[in-house]
């Protein structure tokens, strides 16, 4: 009896996993805001998104679990699935780091999705958040893609 | 996964929180375990009649005061109270996995549950409101008042020791009134943390008591002529004896008792959706509590059942069991080693009774190196009928009964032969059988496609049969006309 090691399966789990994602893609940006002064602000201003975002995740989650709700049971998401590359080559020019950049926003709009999938009318208003912020990142592919 | 720190430090002892002070009580010092480490983490009181006896009397002194003080400012101190249960909302859901062993998700539903009824008795000054008609006759008015009554008594179980008093504690001081919370002795830290959290508000000394103990402090409430009710949440037989002694004394009474719930399971459910609400629904809070699934009873042809209980038993075998701090856990111990054994004798029952073990929660394995002194795995027994004791009888533990009905009357005729009405619920995506279910059966809640029918703080927690004595129950609007009487004015001027 019991399951996997690393699987994430409990929504305390998940937002903690969200949480560290949102971080370590913030961190990214700041890097990138660092190395690339003609990008400098749209990297800044991306990294304090991230940070809104898992604001609007915890509010979600904070504002409706409860034992009404599947809080232990509503995922099974593999956390090896969604690991972001975020070190920066030294090497790597302007359009290196935006490829890397879009490859990570991928990456954080599947997690959300796998998770807003998983936990569709399992955890109330946590989905839509997640969801919510698909769009966003989603929109904020299109602007990468755009740079 | 991340172990999350425990608020809880050292071993501390529990004190009494009597008209604003924390007083050390005279009275026998027990032992608080955190029963997934199974180690001491505090000690707490059995507190003494006299105790009790202080406590009533400054409550009885603050009243006159409270009363006088406005519906609005009422409010304004409770919703104090609110803010900060927000702002410690982490800390109070660690101590109650620490003090009981929930997960910590099933510990931040029950903040957010308790601070709900919190944030509607906000709403006193509209809830308390009473009605008028001008003109009952000509030049004559009347209209309805609603007077708190003095001093409450509020008695709360250990298996949701934050959420439980706050069903009714919080209307009964926004509408003037004046109470003694007696927290299980067993999880004593939730509530020592609300009290905390109450000094801070502001509360004028004497509004909210706290005395921690046990029988001597429940018999002293059920006696005192100063108490004018009491609200209890608790076992059947402990809510009977509580319902016939507030008679005797003419008290009011909120009396909540144990369940035996049905969740049926229709063919046309939705069965990737009612699998996971089958696990919270049994094993969340390892089955203690009284919203529990306790017999899973399918409808429909044998594939079907064969299916449906197959995905259910896959999904509860693969269950986490450990320290509910760590974050990947989704079931913790139980509150203590009697009320393991205790699982264990129906379980014992259950295979005497001929019943079939198909999982067998005597195997199992701890995340994380914790004693097993107090967990056990989760149980689905097949094969069992209603007349099996463990299909009758209130478990409170993580066992799964599985019985079968050939129909939707069938299942219903079941579901009412139970003793029990407290939360049956139903999966189906036939909006026909889900009315036929909630028209027929007899259940204070009833859940169409929930798990866990726990209503939220702006209704009632209802109940019936065997699960309830008394009339009002705890929570938003009956919880406030439950803490106030009627006072009918007629008035003419001459």
């Amino acid at each position: 009896m019991g399951g996997n090691d690393m699987r994430l399966q409990t929504a305390s789990s998940v937002i903690s996993f969200a949480r560290e994602l949102e971080g370590e893609s913030a961190k990214f940006y700041e890097a990138l805001a660092e190395k690339f002064a003609e990008g400098k602000d749209s990297f800044l201003s991306l990294a304090q998104e991230n940070r809104k975002y898992i604001v609007q995740v915890e509010r979600a989650y904070y504002g409706v679990i409860s034992d009404a709700i599947e809080g232990c049971f509503a995922f099974d998401l593999e956390p090896g699935d969604y690991a972001l590359e975020t070190t920066l080559a030294e090497s790597a020019g302007y359009a290196g780091a935006l490829s890397q950049a879009v490859r990570m926003e991928e990456t954080l709009v599947r997690f959300y999705t796998d998770a807003a999938k998983q936990s569709e009318s399992l955890m109330a208003d946590v989905p839509r958040a997640f969801m919510l912020i698909v769009r966003k990142r989603n929109e904020r592919l299109v602007k990468l893609k755009s740079l | 996964m991340a172990v999350l720190e425990e608020p809880i430090k050292g071993v501390p002892l529990v004190k009494n929180y009597i008209n604003g002070e924390w007083v050390e009580s005279k009275g026998e010092i027990k032992d608080v375990v955190n029963p997934a480490k199974y180690e001491t983490i505090g000690k707490v009181p059995i507190s003494t009649r006299d105790e009790i006896d202080a406590a009533v009397k400054a409550s009885q002194e603050a009243f006159p005061d409270w009363r006088r003080t406005t519906p609005v400012a009422r409010a304004r101190y409770v919703f104090r109270l609110k803010n900060l249960l927000e702002e410690h909302f982490e800390e109070v859901s660690r101590v109650q996995t620490q003090e009981h062993g929930k997960t910590i998700d099933e510990s931040r539903g029950e903040t957010r549950r308790g601070t709900e009824n919190v944030e509607v008795a906000c709403g006193i000054p509209t809830l308390q409101m009473g009605y008028n008609l001008e003109d009952i006759a000509t030049g004559i008015d009347e209209y309805l008042i609603r007077n708190p009554l003095g001093v409450f008594g509020i008695i709360g179980p250990f298996n949701f020791p934050f959420m439980i008093p706050l069903w009714s504690a919080p209307y009964a001081v926004a509408t003037g009134n004046c109470v003694i919370v007696k927290p299980s002795s067993e999880d004593p830290f939730s509530q020592l943390k609300i009290a905390e959290l109450v000094e801070e508000a502001g509360f004028p000394p004497g509004v909210w008591n706290v005395v921690n103990g046990g029988r001597v402090v429940v018999t002293g409430m059920l006696e005192h002529p100063g108490i004018q009710g009491i609200a209890f949440v608790g076992s059947t037989p402990t809510a009977k004896y509580i319902y016939q002694k507030c008679g005797e004394t003419g008290k009011r009474v909120i009396a909540q008792g144990g369940a035996k719930n049905f969740m049926v399971i229709m063919p046309d459910c939705n069965v990737a959706a009612t699998v996971p609400s089958m696990m919270t629904s049994f094993f969340g809070n390892t089955g203690q509590r009284c919203l529990s699934g306790a017999n899973l009873l399918i409808v429909g042809d044998d594939k079907f059942y064969a299916s449906f209980l197959e995905k259910v038993a896959d999904s509860v075998s693969k269950i986490v069991i450990g320290y509910g701090l760590d974050e990947s856990v989704q079931m913790g111990p139980l509150r203590d080693t009697e009320k393991k054994q205790r699982v264990l004798g129906y379980v014992e029952s259950g295979i005497q009774a001929g019943a079939r073990l198909i999982l067998d929660g005597r195997k199992f394995e701890i995340r994380g190196d914790y004693p097993d002194t107090c967990f056990l795995g989760p149980f689905i027994f097949e094969n069992v009928t209603p007349d099996m004791k463990i299909a009758r009888e209130e478990i409170f533990g993580p066992v799964m009964s599985v019985m079968r009905a050939k129909d939707l009357d069938e299942a219903i005729d079941m579901v009412n032969a139970c003793e029990f009405g407290n939360g049956h619920g139903i999966f189906t995506s036939s909006g026909k059988s889900a009315r036929e279910f909630q028209y027929r059966v007899v259940s204070g809640n009833i859940g169409v496609n929930i798990g866990i029918v726990a209503p939220m703080a702006f209704f009632p927690f209802s109940g019936m049969k065997d699960s309830f004595f008394g009339i009002l129950h705890t929570q938003g609007k009956e919880a406030v006309r439950f803490f106030t009487e009627s006072k009918v004015v007629i008035q003419r001027w001459f």
